[in-house]
């Protein structure tokens, strides 16, 4: 690290224009993480004109603003209305929905919010002392370590599902099969595109996520409607107990790191980050069963492993050029129109650009928790807005999304398909997130396993070739066998009770 | 309620037919707004190219008409394409040489021919990349190596096989007197995963366009082996082109700009003129040089033969990669 040239970025990000940016960015990327389907990419794509008359340094802080802030406002819908705003958000409906159906919506936004800031503080630090190394760690990732990275997010299935394995499992075959749709990038084969154009690129997993949680959501209310109690649901404190702070401190604290460190990885990202932490804690968990019921860490270890992920994937396009997720490959595009091409030689040309963005980070990180604490109270009230008012808009913004991921009227169909889709699940009382996990992560999956194959000739030991590849192998598996682990410890805990039992009668 | 509606609809048709009419009755062109058609998401190069495009004619005031920008991404811009098929002269879409192969590899119906030829705007140069520390220092001892054990090489490319990226290296080992379809190609997601997968090791050599590894290159990073310029490139003077070491090929990667099916003289004309006095502007200069373009400005007659000669030599490339059979 270069002493002088981060001062030097740090009094660029300080500058009253730059603070304006960085505060604008928060706030758009909260509002845009909120909706559904209109994702920081789609928000950072539509601004491209705007930073056309900017200097290119507040045009990277802007963008990246927006880009962090999303990870903020992306878990605001996951807690209130079950509906992702994007893939990094969907592990904050497993314990954000329950804890606000038990009256504490509050609070879960409370924690959210500083959950998102601490895994982003200490991936900022990171960034500064780490950024060369990790840039080289993530080059080790060949198409075999990826494989086995999307492998272990898969196995979290197995720790979501426990109760419902085989329902679980049926889910993640749908998203995988779903997932080959579209042209096959190894040979240039059009698969199960029926003649229709618009597939060829495969069916969005955002449609999907708009389609079986918010439209799915809405219908499976309508068929409930008669049912639901006409009382007042509570929305509970805007800040959270110290039992619940007790309990999220280290698991945010862990998750981090984690994020972080998948974050840097070119291609994983926000979903698989707040994926692997959430099965990290749920399986170190001392009360692995209060998860999905509302447990807060269930809550704050994704929400602050997807934010760290967003500065981690910072790290490959500044260090190498190389956009590491959908945001920063916009983001990477409209820099290079602005004259600024992140890469090799930013940090030797350009050092204080590099490093007032990094500042900016924590400046921007500050501002988003000031706005999303500010924004509790105004939020909880969705809670208490009628049905007849919420579903409509809901519906609407679901449809305007889905709109802007291709400018096409085919994806209306799309949602539609699968928000019935999504009722069904429901209503069957399966779970929705293997099927769109597997989505997101099977086309890759299947790419890097045959690009792997392909470069070792057909053997399997590409596998098992590098220490990441062990690595991950075993976390695999010690990660599926988990609920077995977990049982037998709960039969012997059981049998040893018993056993006291029966020895002190 | 239900009256009001049919109303504002009927009133909505009507003034939708007026305005149709007001376009084709013989106004002087363009006699409404404009619209470039990036047939890809926001962000990508084909948007950009268009962005740039609508910045340097409305921002230098050579054109009074306002132009809006229109994305249509989609089936490697077969969906673009078949929009603006259906529009009239007032719409114009990016294009490259994937209006050629898309038809050629099978993949679309639609042909260049269907389209009026306006302009040819930029061309990036391709690249043969290879680790720093590879045994390989010249292009021809790649091929060598190649052409003694094909599959023996891993060549990284994306984002899928017919591209630019494919085809340029195709037609190096065709001349090279290497069958390309034994060619042992890992396609990546993109550019830029290509780049990673050599930086960590995990390919012999890719080949992508020369921007992904400039910078690499200049930081020592990557070694460029051959650069598919006719010239050497500014910048990296030292790197050889093709010709330099005895292989007959000049590849651009060119992007440019076509209209719908039937345009009139008139309005061709009307872009020859806006168009090259667009490419001679400070602005584009600086769009150029911010991308790593090169000036590759063909008027729409030059384009159309360009266009004739380019469809010829991709159908041989594609026959020779063993894509299609």
């Amino acid at each position: 690290m270069d002493g002088s040239s981060f001062m030097e970025g740090l009094f660029i990000s300080l500058e009253p224009m730059n603070i304006l940016w960085i505060i604008i960015g928060g706030f758009l990327g909260t509002i845009v993480g909120m909706l559904p389907g209109l994702g920081p990419a789609t928000a950072v794509a539509v601004l491209i004109p705007v930073t056309f008359g900017m200097e290119p340094v507040s045009a990277i802080i802007l963008m990246a603003a927006i880009y962090y802030g999303a990870m903020y406002g992306g878990s605001r819908s996951s807690i209130l209305i079950n509906t992702p705003g994007d893939g990094s958000a969907i592990a904050a409906t497993f314990d954000g929905y329950p804890m606000a159906q038990k009256g504490q919506a509050g609070e879960a936004l409370a924690i959210s919010a500083v959950a998102s800031f601490i895994g982003g503080l200490i991936a900022v630090v990171g960034f500064i002392f780490l950024a060369e190394p990790l840039a080289n760690f993530a080059l080790e990732f060949g198409p075999a370590e990826y494989f086995l990275l999307m492998l272990l997010t898969l196995s979290a299935i197995v720790a979501l599902s426990i109760g419902k394995m085989v329902k679980g499992f049926l889910a993640m075959m749908l998203g995988l099969t779903l997932s080959t749709i579209g042209i096959d990038t190894q040979t240039g084969v059009y698969r199960f595109t029926m003649g229709i154009p618009h597939l060829s690129e495969g069916i969005d997993f955002l449609i999907v996520i708009i389609g079986v949680y918010a439209i799915g959501e809405v219908l499976y209310n309508l068929l409930t409607i008669d049912q639901e109690k006409k009382e007042k649901k509570k929305v509970g404190k805007v800040w959270f107990t110290k039992e619940q702070w007790k309990r999220s401190k280290w698991p945010i604290l862990r998750s981090g790191p984690i994020g972080f460190l998948i974050g840097v990885l070119p291609g994983a990202g926000g979903s698989i980050a707040s994926m692997i932490s959430y099965t990290t804690e749920k399986q170190i968990s001392k009360k692995p069963e209060e998860f999905g019921e509302g447990a807060p860490e269930g809550l704050a270890a994704p929400e602050s492993a997807n934010n760290a992920a967003s500065v981690g994937a910072m790290i490959p396009l500044l260090t190498m050029g190389i956009p590491g997720s959908g945001t920063t490959a916009v983001m990477l595009g409209a820099l290079i129109m602005l004259g600024l091409r992140p890469g090799p030689l930013l940090f030797e040309q350009q050092p204080e650009t590099a490093w007032a963005l990094v500042n900016s980070m924590f400046i921007g990180n500050i501002a988003l928790i000031i706005i999303n604490i500010l924004l509790v109270g105004l939020l909880v009230k969705i809670l208490d807005t009628p049905a007849k008012v919420l579903y409509p808009i809901i519906v609407l913004l679901a449809f305007i999304g889905t709109y802007t991921l291709s400018y096409s009227t085919i994806d209306f169909f799309l949602l539609l398909i699968f928000g019935f889709f999504g009722l069904f699940l429901k209503v069957m009382d399966f779970p929705l997130a293997p099927l769109v996990l597997a989505l997101i992560v099977g086309g890759e999956m299947e790419q890097n396993f045959r690009k792997a194959l392909l470069s070792s000739d057909g053997s399997l030991d590409i596998f098992f070739s590098s220490g990441v590849s062990i690595v991950l192998v075993i976390l695999t598996v010690v990660s599926l066998l988990y609920p077995l682990i977990f049982k037998f410890f709960k039969r012997r805990n059981l049998a040893n009770k018993t056993d006291k039992i029966s020895k002190s009668s | 309620m239900k009256k009001f509606g049919m109303i504002a609809i009927l009133l909505l048709l009507l003034i939708m037919t007026a305005c149709s009419s007001g376009a084709s009755s013989g106004d002087e062109y363009p006699s409404k707004n404009l619209e470039i058609v990036a047939p890809a998401s926001p962000g990508g190069g084909w948007d950009l190219t268009a962005r740039s495009v609508e910045n340097v004619l409305s921002g230098q005031k050579l054109v009074e008409e306002n132009i809006n920008v229109v994305n249509k991404p989609g089936g490697g811009g077969e969906v673009g394409w078949k929009y603006l098929e259906s529009k009239d002269s007032h719409s114009l879409a990016i294009n490259s040489s994937l209006v050629l192969t898309n038809n050629l590899l099978g993949q679309s119906e639609m042909t260049y021919e269907g389209f009026t030829p306006i302009a040819t705007l930029a061309t990036e140069w391709q690249s043969l990349a290879v680790p720093p520390d590879s045994e390989y220092e010249s292009a021809k001892e790649l091929l060598e190596a190649i052409k003694e054990d094909p599959a023996s090489i891993k060549i990284g490319v994306g984002p899928g096989l017919g591209n630019d990226d494919h085809l340029s290296l195709v037609q190096a080992a065709s001349e090279f007197g290497i069958d390309p379809s034994q060619m042992n190609f890992l396609v990546y997601e993109g550019g830029g995963d290509v780049v990673t997968a050599l930086l960590g090791g995990h390919v012999d050599a890719v080949t992508t366009s020369l921007s992904e590894v400039k910078d690499q290159y200049l930081a020592d990073k990557l070694n460029i082996l051959a650069v598919s310029s006719d010239k050497p490139v500014e910048g990296i003077e030292d790197v050889p082109t093709w010709t330099d070491q005895g292989i007959d090929l000049v590849f651009p990667h060119w992007r440019g700009i076509m209209g719908p099916p039937d345009m009139t003289e008139e309005e061709i004309a009307y872009w020859d003129e806006k168009l090259s006095e667009m490419v001679e502007t400070e602005e584009w200069q600086k769009v150029l040089e911010n991308n790593d373009w090169e000036g590759f400005y063909k008027n729409s007659e030059e384009t159309k033969a360009f266009m004739d000669e380019q469809h010829n030599l991709y159908k041989s490339l594609i026959e020779d990669s063993g894509l299609v059979k």
